[in-house]
């Protein structure tokens, strides 16, 4: 269907042909699956959609739902700007996404009982032993321990873009902390409170089922010898990011949502001061990094963690989701590895494409990379959240020569990946009071457990509200759109 | 010849003020091996505890103490019985020459095994400026350029207590040549994991009475890997090879694996703390 040039949404939206549209096809057609969406929204004027908009914003405000944005200089409370115009994958493009997020995950958690124990991957020379020698997040106090139910990474955020070419990349494996579930579920809410009428049309998954699917995850993964583990959230407290998500978590699962202080050890268990008297907690789900969990393993200044944990983990008597030392397979360097480390545990080939990426620390790669940081995305290989992140094609000569010191400085601190053309979806633009067309992404959840895994069938969709940026994380000013994957025709 | 050995560790932590809660973790206990059977020990305290064994996170032995009551004043005082084989650290036939012992320590399989011993740590990174402090000689075997390393830090640094403290540089060490048992065994872990050979911190007791550096507190030296050999002690602060007369608790990475206390304690203002460590010993 051609779009209807009196539907006034979308009248005047400034399509770039070059760029992969998820929406409108290159001659302006609408794609089938939006059509009955377009239809819709082009019942109402712009003005209609700005009011609803910005009920929605002040749902969120209304809800607490805000996170910080750390920089240099301060700290800031935002409200994660999120975009009344969902994306929806069908069911078939889904079942790749799904399945392949499936396969990373297990590949990933065979990898990391490997290099706790025998190292059969380095000893067989698929991946180079300075992948764990020179990583800061390999804990060698994992060494041989046996996490229960023999999961490492029980909770992964795997981020996922669609390239010009139609097919889905994976851009990067969150398996420390992944955080932005939360959102998923209050995009949902916020767009079914707005537009109640249009999501009925579609016969879309629900996202809510998603604190049940962890609840479940986390008791399979109980220690030896307990029937009903009691679990718990523990949080770094309200000052956190991403405290509303772990507030959110323990009450939507019935947990308890701690913080260190509120836990101690006892004769390698651990337990929850209440007023009852202390309860021994089997399970924790835990939102502080690795270096915080124990001062008398890690950091020893820690105020946030537990005196005692680790060594109650070693004994088997508590299970920590995820393990700690699961930061190792996280790092930007291991990435470009997954292809073989799929192939190594599963024999099988990847589902889902990674992006071609080369190593600073391997001398003819780094040349490669010097010559052309202009046509490069040259990223640090241990920082989350999108900081340190250069654009080759958005840089200026000076710019492009500071890069070129730092890598040259220290090669194995960076990887530099070909600049990928995210896909765009119209988003609704404050200052303009009109739709354009901006880059996205997708995060995905996807939850493993004792013999179960599950794929959040939505996902966050994460939106770059500058034109033209590509850096689509919350902390850079991203926003969000509600991820509609859309269930089988019967 | 078996000798038995009575140590004694004891510490004494005074606080400003009240202290509501703490969590300690001692890593005092002898460990467990070919040479060193642990006959009994006690810990007591003048504060009531909950007291149990534990394990670190390298897997040694250690105790965890959770306090009961409120206290100013902490006194814990330990003793083991340990027996100890005697053993002889040459006792062994070495490769002839740096090549056979490289081709050993080189192979992947070596490598990927010992790599968290060669690893660079903030306690055990060679500074730029010194990275070619003390070269290896290709013409000797990794022992003998072991024991000529642990020869050279004895003599390129003096011992003396109370220049430096746990978090003292590396850097600041070799230039000012002073230290204790902990800098002379960062500094031999620092050159001889620069030379690809792996080595951890071993923390432990020394007897006393024959006029060793270091007997009066915890003792630190080093384990390094002596192809054909294994695991060989070096004890760089006195110039000799671990023998009979030391007592091993614990290896790691660096000290912080192996620091004898730790722990945390919920209180505002200063604190006193003072060890002293007794080692004796009857031939039987």
């Amino acid at each position: 269907m051609k779009t209807d040039p009196t539907n006034s949404l979308f009248s005047s939206y400034p399509q770039k042909t070059e760029l992969f549209d998820e929406v409108f096809e290159k001659d302006g057609s609408t794609k089938a699956i939006y059509e009955k969406l377009l239809c819709l929204y082009g019942e109402h004027s712009i003005m209609d959609y700005v009011n609803l908009n910005n009920k929605a914003k002040s749902s969120f405000f209304n809800q607490g739902i805000t996170f910080q944005v750390y920089d240099k200089e301060k700290t800031q409370e935002k409200i994660f700007p999120f975009d009344l115009f969902p994306r929806i994958i069908d069911t078939d493009e889904w079942d790749i996404i799904e399945s392949g997020a499936i396969q990373r995950s297990r590949a990933l958690n065979l990898f990391l009982q490997d290099i706790y124990h025998d190292k059969k991957i380095i000893k067989d020379k698929v991946v180079p032993l300075e992948l764990l020698s020179s990583s800061a997040n390999y804990l060698h106090q994992m060494m041989d321990v046996n996490p229960p139910g023999g999961i490492y990474n029980h909770i992964s955020g795997t981020d996922i873009i669609k390239h010009s070419d139609g097919n889905y990349y994976v851009l990067e494996d969150n398996i420390r902390c992944p955080s932005g579930v939360s959102y998923v579920i209050c995009n949902r809410t916020a767009l079914k409170r707005a537009l109640f009428g249009v999501f009925n049309h579609y016969n879309a998954y629900t996202v809510t089922d998603y604190a049940e699917n962890l609840l479940q995850i986390l008791e399979s993964v109980k220690p030896h010898g307990v029937d009903n583990p009691n679990c718990v959230v523990i949080t770094p407290g309200m000052f956190n990011s991403a405290y509303y998500e772990h507030s959110y978590l323990a009450k939507a699962m019935g947990v308890e949502l701690v913080e260190g202080r509120d836990l101690f050890v006892e004769n390698n268990f651990v337990y929850m001061k209440t007023i009852n008297g202390p309860e021994k907690v089997d399970v924790i789900y835990r939102r502080i990094d690795d270096a915080f969990l124990d001062p008398l393993e890690f950091r020893p200044d820690s105020t946030l963690g537990v005196p005692g944990l680790f060594a109650a983990y070693q004994k088997g008597n508590v299970c920590l989701a995820n393990a700690p030392g699961t930061g190792v397979a996280d790092d930007k360097a291991v990435y470009t590895y997954m292809p073989d480390i799929i192939k190594y545990y599963l024999g099988e080939d990847p589902i889902l494409n990674n992006v071609h990426t080369y190593h600073c620390s391997r001398p003819n790669e780094l040349k490669y990379v010097l010559e052309n940081v202009d046509k490069l995305v040259v990223k640090p290989v241990d920082e989350a959240g999108g900081y340190g992140i250069s654009i080759g094609n958005k840089l200026s000569k000076a710019e492009i020569k500071q890069v070129q010191e730092q890598v040259k400085k220290e090669p194995r601190k960076y990887v530099a990946q070909s600049i990928l053309s995210l896909s765009v979806h119209p988003t609704y633009i404050d200052e303009k009071e009109s739709f354009e067309q901006r880059h996205i992404d997708l995060r995905t959840f996807t939850l493993l457990g004792k013999d179960s895994e599950f794929v959040l069938r939505g996902g966050l969709t994460r939106v770059a509200l500058q034109e033209g940026n590509l850096i689509v994380n919350s902390s850079q000013g991203g926003g969000s759109k509600d991820t509609w994957v859309l269930k089988k025709d019967e | 010849m078996p000798t038995e050995f009575a140590i004694t560790y004891s510490t004494q932590n005074e606080y400003e003020s009240l202290v509501n809660g703490a969590f300690w973790q001692f890593l005092i206990i002898p460990e467990e091996n070919d040479t060193q059977q642990l006959l009994d020990w006690e810990m007591k305290s003048n504060i009531q505890l909950d007291q149990n064994e534990s394990v670190n996170g390298l897997g040694f032995k250690s105790i965890h103490a959770h306090t009961k009551e409120k206290f100013t004043k902490a006194d814990f005082k330990a003793s083991f019985r340990v027996q100890k084989k005697s053993s002889n650290p040459f006792d062994f036939i070495p490769n002839q020459n740096w090549q056979a012992d490289l081709e050993e320590i080189q192979s992947i399989a070596f490598r990927t095994v010992n790599e968290i011993f060669l690893r660079k740590t903030r306690f055990t990174e060679l500074p730029s400026d010194f990275t070619t402090i003390f070269p290896f000689n290709a013409n000797k075997n990794v022992f003998e350029n072991l024991m000529a390393l642990n020869h050279w830090v004895f003599v390129h640094l003096f011992f003396k207590v109370g220049v430096t403290h746990v978090d003292t540089p590396l850097q600041e060490i070799i230039e000012k040549r002073h230290g204790v048992c902990q800098d002379f065994t960062h500094l031999f872990l620092a050159i001889a994991r620069a030379n690809h050979i792996p080595a951890r911190y071993v923390s432990g007791y020394l007897h006393q009475g024959n006029g060793y550096f270091g007997d009066s507190q915890m003792h630190a030296w080093a384990e390094a890997y002596v192809p054909q050999a294994g695991w060989v002690g070096f004890d760089p602060t006195n110039d000799i090879l671990v023998a009979n007369d030391h007592i091993k608790i614990c290896h790691g990475l660096d000290y912080s694996d192996c620091s004898p206390l730790k722990g945390v304690v919920y209180s505002s203002g200063g604190n006193k703390t003072s060890h002293s460590i007794e080692v004796r010993s009857s031939q039987q």
